[in-house]
């Protein structure tokens, strides 16, 4: 799900090295230097952009920029370097956030990596470029492009799609803590008495409750489903009515992983309920029961479409169905018409249908899944 | 005249001035401190979705195009543009518009830092393209009653922060905790985001990440509060010490107040943006800090802060060649990494005037001690 971007990341920022050590980031370099090998790759470009796109360079060094702006891990068979776009001054605690030791602060990614290139003599490399087509802006990506005309280029986003797509067992660890902070916002949320209830009061209460729990950036989308014309958007100045329904999307990071949900609330007066929604519930497991590990993704899609439309059910496409979700919002597996591949124990889903409701306009589930041998984990219900 | 109408007018004068077919304002959905949206500007509208742009033909004909296709409506309310497309097909919905309207010859495209290569490759094989973000900076340099009351009503916002920070901050507390009380108590009060800068501890370097670490009786604490609201930035930069604070502290930021004391004096529309900078370095520097004054100890000493227009800069430093122009919003702050004390903050916001300048902001700038 699309969500307003904020301009800076003012939540808790830290390594917690319990969570995620150091063998963790080894392993996950040594599988991308047998990667380089196969490939002939002597540098690989692991590149990540704001607060969305992030994640190829921070799932090599744990390192997340808090500005929107470029970060940038240079890897060799025997480097490592990570850059990221900001004032030398923000160097000790650009450090104090990752293993890697070669950290350099520079105001344009492009030109520091080139020089970067230029001193360690590999200006006549093959250069695997991961993200640097899809996020880089245009101008640094060219300069990037034209001052190394002597390198040959292998697309290497395949390397981190098909390697970040599939969550170790600490990487579900981060998801869970994110989706309890998740549920615990969600359980504050209910029965909770809001005079004067106007959207943005009610989305800094959710901010807050986030950030308190240690969320390091949290995105909020409301949608009132009896009003005509409604959608999804950010919080505005206007009052929510009381006997309206309320339609609340909430994702956030917890040590670098996303976990997302959606609940359906109503107003009554000046406290907010969540109600069962058993019929929609069950109607929700139905859906979850088409994500089986090993079965085909564009069959699970089918099978989901196949139960909305066996069931009868309005169903409101414009926020899809779901999609991948880790170190970014929004990532593989897709369960769009691109939708490919398996369904794979250790893929981690966010999973929000949006159906037409006759009392409550529409209602919205959605929550965020891991699938494992076992079947189904709802980690957000 | 209404005041878009005027922004409209403006731009179109701008694209005909530089013989474009149209021009071409484009947002990849962020929204940074020290680059102004164009597009959110423009249209008064801040997108969400990654690709977003208004197109404007030469003839003043305006559209807007925005992603994710089901925020179209939220765009209607927000923007002035009278055609507006939710967008699930950007680059065939752009060529579609540019074709609709015309636009065949060379096209402005202002916001182009944020677009990525499939985007500009696209609009390439479709125009011919010239760089054009000095059309918005131009447009916007210039605010409008509207604007000026939105940095009155955001400095009122920054007040409200400062209060936080002050109530908040107490042995014991976590830093992320201090920034999560803060930011609530400005979004409660309408801030549609925040940016908080926020430091503890004995000699603070920079204004670091909030981490876990629980402040102390005898903390310096730093803190740069800037809310935003429709675009507009406002920031204070305060210091404040948990206990007591020392005779060495209260001299050396004493030496950052009378270093902002003097900036200001100097301040006001048709000066030099960098008599800033130099006025700030001479006093640390009679003060012996001179090799503090310049990385990797400080950098800029201000910036501008504009919806629209940055200017008179992102970095006003001793190179900056701009001056000051009445109604800029400006901000100057004499912080410092000093060795004694490690880094102080002071200074906020200001509006250039004819004679000076105003400060929006009520908070008082001082070295705040609070007990306990």
């Amino acid at each position: 799900m699309q969500t307003m971007q904020p301009t800076l990341r003012n939540g808790r920022n830290i390594w917690g090295r319990i969570n995620m050590p150091f063998e963790e980031f080894q392993g996950r370099i040594d599988i991308l230097r047998g990667k380089m090998t196969d490939h002939r790759i002597d540098i690989l470009l692991a590149y990540g952009y704001a607060f969305n796109d992030y994640g190829n360079p921070c799932y090599l060094s744990n390192y997340v920029i808090r500005l929107p702006r470029g970060s940038l891990v240079v890897l060799s068979p025997d480097d490592v370097a990570l850059f990221f776009e900001g004032a030398s001054r923000g160097l000790p605690s650009a450090k104090r956030l990752t293993w890697v030791e070669d950290v350099r602060p520079c105001p344009d990614i492009s030109k520091a990596c080139v020089s970067y290139l230029e001193e360690k003599s590999l200006t006549e490399s093959r250069i695997g470029l991961a993200g640097v087509d899809e996020w880089m802006p245009y101008d640094q990506r060219q300069f990037l492009i034209n001052a190394l005309k002597k390198c040959t280029f292998v697309d290497s986003q395949p390397f981190f799609r098909d390697m970040r797509i599939i969550k170790s067992e600490r990487e579900l660890d981060q998801i869970r803590r994110a989706s309890h902070i998740v549920n615990k916002v969600f359980e504050k949320l209910d029965s909770a008495t809001l005079p004067g209830l106007i959207e943005r009061a009610l989305e800094a209460t959710i901010i807050k409750e986030a950030r308190l729990e240690g969320a390091e950036d949290v995105r909020v989308l409301f949608g009132l489903p009896r009003q005509k014309n409604w959608a999804l958007r950010p919080a505005g100045e206007e009052s929510l009515p009381a006997g309206e329904s309320l339609i609340i999307y909430l994702a956030l990071v917890y040590e670098r992983y996303w976990s997302a949900a959606a609940r359906t609330l109503q107003i009554e007066d000046h406290i907010l309920k969540i109600p069962q929604l058993e019929a929609w519930q069950s109607f929700y497991s139905e859906l979850t029961d088409c994500l089986q590990p090993g079965k085909d993704i564009a069959t699970c899609r089918r099978d989901i479409l196949a139960r909305i439309e066996k069931h009868d059910t309005d169903f409101i496409f414009d926020y899809g169905l779901g999609q991948g979700i880790g170190l970014s919002p929004e990532e593989g597996p897709w369960l769009d018409e691109t939708a490919g591949g398996s369904l794979e124990s250790g893929m981690c889903m966010a999973l929000h249908p949006c159906m037409r409701d006759a009392t409550l306009g529409a209602v919205m589930i959605g929550n965020t899944l891991v699938v494992s041998e076992r079947g189904i984990e709802v980690l957000t219900a | 005249m209404t005041e878009n109408h005027l922004k409209l007018q403006k731009t179109t004068e701008l694209i005909q001035e530089k013989q474009l077919d149209g021009l071409v304002i484009y947002s990849g959905g962020t929204c940074s401190i020290l680059r102004p949206s164009y597009l959110h500007y423009f249209s008064d509208f801040k997108p969400m979705g990654p690709r977003n742009a208004a197109v404007v033909s030469k003839s003043g004909d305006v559209v807007l195009l925005v992603e994710p296709f089901w925020d179209e409506d939220r765009a209607s309310r927000k923007s002035w543009i009278p055609e507006i497309h939710g967008s699930a097909h950007f680059m065939e919905d752009l060529r579609s518009v540019l074709e609709k309207m015309g636009i065949a010859g060379p096209v402005g495209l202002a916001g182009s830092r944020e677009m990525t290569a499939d985007v500009y490759r696209a609009l390439e094989a479709l125009v011919e393209i010239q760089p054009a973000d000095d059309i918005l900076e131009q447009v916007a340099r210039v605010k409008s009653q509207r604007e000026l009351a939105v940095v009155q009503k955001v400095a009122a916002l920054s007040d409200i922060g400062f209060s936080a920070f002050l109530k908040h901050a107490r042995e014991g507390i976590r830093e992320y905790e201090l920034a999560a009380l803060m930011e609530f108590a400005m979004r409660s009060a309408g801030a549609e985001d925040i940016f908080i800068l926020l430091s503890s501890g004995a000699n603070n370097f920079e204004m670091h990440d909030p981490t876990d670490r629980r402040l102390e009786r005898g903390d310096i604490l730093i803190g740069e509060i800037t809310p935003v609201l429709e675009g507009q930035f406002f920031q204070l930069c305060r210091t404040l010490v948990l206990g007591e604070a020392s005779a060495l502290l209260q001299e050396k930021y004493a030496l950052l107040m009378r270093a902002l004391e003097k900036t200001l004096a100097k301040v006001r529309a048709g000066v030099p943006a960098s008599i800033i900078s130099k006025t700030m370095n001479r006093i640390f520097s009679e003060a012996g800090y001179e090799k503090y004054c310049y990385p990797p100890y400080m950098r800029a000493r201000g910036h501008g802060f504009g919806a629209g227009s940055l200017a008179p800069g992102g970095v006003i430093d001793d190179n900056t060649q701009t001056d000051l122009v009445k109604d800029q919003v400006v901000v100057v702050h004499p912080n410092q990494w000093l060795p004694e004390t490690g880094y102080l903050a002071c200074g906020g916001t200001f509006l250039i005037t004819e004679n000076g300048y105003e400060e929006p902001s009520r908070t008082e700038t001082k070295l705040y001690i609070k007990e306990g």
